[in-house]
């Protein structure tokens, strides 16, 4: 295999997304025409688990149609967290379905843990809109990643989106996917999208290296969609949640996005759902002792005046996680501000920087007065 | 650590002394060269991928020989009874150098793992990184970087951590910015008949119990071998390890972890000055015995508190002071290299020392101890003992820090150390990994 060859086309869009450049790149060809091919109707509640992973995802009836436009088969419930994770700036819809008469129950834990039925199914679309300030025209859909219970626990399969856009294959080796957007800013984007391959779905999806799923928390989920009602409520109608208790019962996370918020519960809300499925004392990383999720409250923990401990040159020239007051010398945002593979922070699912991420992440660590924090640095 | 600008004349000078006699060694070395190998095929590649993907407990993962060019990780995933078996470390190769993202080229967590016969090549952050594993065998796996540019190698070439039982045996690893062979926060631990050349630390043993190192070389890194507890970890303190009948040989390859313009950054190993042998950092109960210390250009052996790191030392659980320490009939040879000077540790130990500046060191103690405990270190109460044949030959230095980077005393008295003290490590139960 010539490498050198493989070598450039990869150049060029690291150049690009790096230089965030607005000129034109010829090189993501032009669009396959889409299909018209239409999936028949698959009714979910005859499907034998047993036989999963499908080889397309049109078999499983979650969509109905066009399967591209999502248009939810029976039972299949839309939600949405309140914040989430950043990956390259795909779009992403998420719906659950469970069996006729099972529901889950919410745990009495400081998340609100959601205990699932057997067959749950959770269903998730990464898609890109031509256009940013156009979301909801031209489409499209790069891959669907879907989460089933089954035998009491949780196994993942990834599928990659055909180039007509009427159906998606199971992929378990993963996959690259060159992808072209118009931004928020009306400037070009071109990105090598990396699809993980489906070992890696437990590199975030883990917890005691048992897998889980992750935005289905109370936590999460305790809010409003936009123009609907608690999607905690929309579940327990939807009779997916059994025993709800009044809302204010329940753990509630502030969206990272809603500047009318807390600057600290922003900062950690973004944290919670882009870092601590792995910096937590359950996740993959607790090795570093680095623990982000919303509920910590030990400034320690959460990476003040905290030295590496096996971050090896992702701590690029600096001492601490968080240097309070100097998000420029703070390791968090130097590894939220590289792309290089190995110290780039999320490890997996980002091959771009989340600036708008950066930003609060920078102003959060700003506006931390250091005197308050001495007592934990080398020299008090 | 404190800065030592009292010096900085003198340092200047052997700095200069030191740049003419060019005592800072890199190393390129290679094992073998891998580009010889037949080019395995994709669909090679994907079967290999899914192999790890779809592999159930007692399989064994055969990888046959050739250079497998990977863009994706290979995890295991929580799996019994596995071996993973290459055709050879010269024959098989996992390259992870167009790896796209993820923290390590193999990941492995499970039950009775076994890994063997074959090579990682340049993945980006880790080489082999196995994590919650009881019982894990690494055996005859060489695991490296080829870029001739150092500064783009990656961080651990093996890496078992959070793990129990684990096994590391006739293995090599080199060219590692931080540590060759780094076993963190585990129990049970043997590392033997291990070769650890061209990486900043050759084999480290962090925060982890009831480890025994025998048998290895570990040559031409910036450190040889390193016991460490750093704070702030789940598992907060190791205590119990066993050093001996090692060849700690020629230690005096730069300190590549951060570039040479730079500053050491917040990870520990940053500081460690070219040219040392072992270095105990905040470690408990350790023994070293019936090792070849040759040819360390600083120190043969650095007895170290967490102190001299100047980071913050307070956490739960743990102590930032080395105790209960027994060195003892180890062969030293010193360099007639001068020590470092790229280093505050290095030039501590240069300037310093009690025996002439400039001077190997073989045997350094920097003197902090825990004065709750007693008003003197004469009395030596972290309990470090140093019994070796012909102690009065040795260039052995107490350091005095307390007092600030003016005010630096150093002495040769190694009378309040001699002693001896029981240190104890089982590893029989996993002798037959």
């Amino acid at each position: 295999m010539n490498t050198s060859l493989m070598y450039s086309p990869l150049a060029t869009f690291l150049i690009v997304v790096a230089c965030n450049s607005s000129t034109k790149n010829e090189t993501a060809g032009q669009p396959v025409p889409l299909g018209d091919w239409e999936a028949p109707d698959v009714e979910i509640s005859t499907l034998n688990f047993d036989q999963m992973p499908f080889k397309k995802l049109s078999e499983y009836g979650f969509f109905k149609g066009k399967i591209r436009e999502f248009d939810p088969g029976n039972g299949v419930l839309l939600y949405e967290p309140v914040s989430s994770l950043f990956t390259d700036y795909a779009f992403k819809t998420r719906y659950i379905w469970m069996p006729e008469e099972a529901s889950a129950t919410i745990q009495d834990d400081p998340e609100g843990t959601f205990d699932f039925p057997e067959k749950t199914v959770l269903v998730k679309n990464f898609y890109y809109p031509a256009d940013f300030r156009k979301p909801s025209e031209h489409i499209r859909v790069i891959e669907t990643r879907i989460m089933v219970k089954k035998d009491g626990t949780w196994q993942a399969f990834p599928y990659l989106w055909n180039e007509e856009q009427t159906d998606a294959h199971y992929k378990a080796v993963g996959a690259e996917v060159p992808v072209n957007w118009v931004d928020d800013q009306g400037q070009e984007q071109l990105l090598n999208y990396i699809v993980p391959n489906q070992a890696q779905c437990k590199s975030c999806h883990n917890s005691e290296e048992v897998m889980v799923p992750l935005g289905v928390k109370a936590k999460h989920l305790n809010h409003d969609l936009p123009g609907k009602e608690n999607q905690l409520i929309a579940w327990e109608v939807a009779g997916y949640l059994e025993g709800l208790k009044p809302l204010h019962e329940y753990p509630a996370m502030v969206s990272y996005n809603d500047t009318s918020s807390d600057l600290e519960l922003r900062a950690k809300a973004y944290l919670d759902i882009n870092c601590a499925h792995c910096h937590r004392a359950e996740g993959p990383a607790s090795t570093s002792g680095l623990f982000l999720n919303y509920e910590e409250t030990d400034p320690a923990k959460l990476g003040v005046f905290k030295t590496p401990v096996a971050a090896g040159f992702g701590a690029g020239s600096f001492t601490y996680a968080i240097w309070p007051g100097k998000s420029d010398e703070s390791i968090l945002t130097y590894r939220m501000g590289t792309n290089q593979v190995g110290a780039a922070m999320p490890e997996i699912g980002r091959g771009m920087v989340h600036s708008e991420g950066m930003e609060l992440i920078k102003a959060w660590i700003d506006a931390m007065p250091e005197e308050s924090f001495q007592h934990l640095s080398a020299d008090k | 650590m404190q800065k030592i600008n009292a010096s900085l004349i003198f340092v200047g000078l052997l700095l200069s002394a030191s740049i003419l006699l060019s005592c800072q060694g890199s190393s390129s070395e290679r094992s073998f060269d891998s580009s010889k190998l037949p080019r395995a095929g994709q669909e090679e590649i994907d079967r290999l991928i899914e192999a790890f993907i779809f592999a159930e407990d007692g399989d064994t993962i055969a990888v046959p020989a050739g250079f497998y060019n990977l863009k994706t990780q290979l995890i295991l995933d929580n799996k019994k009874d596995v071996t993973i078996k290459g055709a050879g470390m010269e024959a098989t190769v996992l390259s992870f150098r167009e790896l796209k993202s993820g923290g390590e080229g193999v990941k492995l967590v499970g039950q009775n793992i076994t890994i063997e016969n074959l090579s990682v090549e340049d993945a980006p952050g880790d080489g082999i990184k196995s994590q919650h594993c009881d019982g894990i065998t690494f055996r005859k796996v060489n695991v490296t970087w080829t870029n001739g540019d150092k500064s783009k190698n990656g961080t651990y070439a093996i890496y078992p951590v959070q793990c129990k039982n684990v096994m590391i045996d006739a293995c090599i690893a080199s060219h590692s910015k931080d540590a060759g062979i780094y076993v963190g926060q585990s129990e049970n631990i043997i590392v033997k008949n291990s070769l650890a050349f061209g990486n900043v630390a050759g084999i480290e043993i962090e925060n982890s119990d009831n480890a025994e190192v025998f048998g290895n070389t570990a040559r031409d890194n910036t450190g040889g071998i390193l016991v460490f507890n750093l704070p702030g970890l789940p598992k907060a303190e190791g205590r119990g390890t066993k050093i001996y009948d090692n060849d700690i040989i020629s230690n005096n390859h730069v300190n590549f972890a951060t570039a040479l313009n730079e500053q050491p950054n917040g990870n520990t190993v940053t500081q460690i000055p070219p040219g040392s042998g072992l270095i105990l950092m905040a470690a408990k109960e350790v023994e070293i015995f019936n090792n070849r210390i040759h040819q360390n250009k600083t120190v043969g052996i650095a007895i170290s508190n967490y102190q001299i790191t100047g980071f913050p030392a307070d956490a739960p659980n743990w102590s930032p002071f080395t105790s209960d320490i027994y060195i003892h009939d180890n062969d030293y040879k010193r360099s007639v290299q001068l020590p470092d000077l790229t280093k505050e540790f290095g030039q501590l130990i240069a300037v310093y020392n009690a025996h002439g500046k400039g001077k190997t060191q073989d045997i350094i103690y920097d003197g902090f101890w825990d004065k709750r405990l007693s008003p003197d270190i004469k009395t030596n109460p972290m309990n470090v003992c140093i019994r070796e044949t012909d102690m009065s030959q040795l260039h052995f230095t107490l350091f005095d820090l307390w007092d600030g980077e003016e005010n630096i005393k150093s002495s040769k008295d190694y009378a309040p150390f001699d002693c001896q003290i029981d240190i104890h490590t089982n590893v029989r139960a996993i002798s037959n990994r």
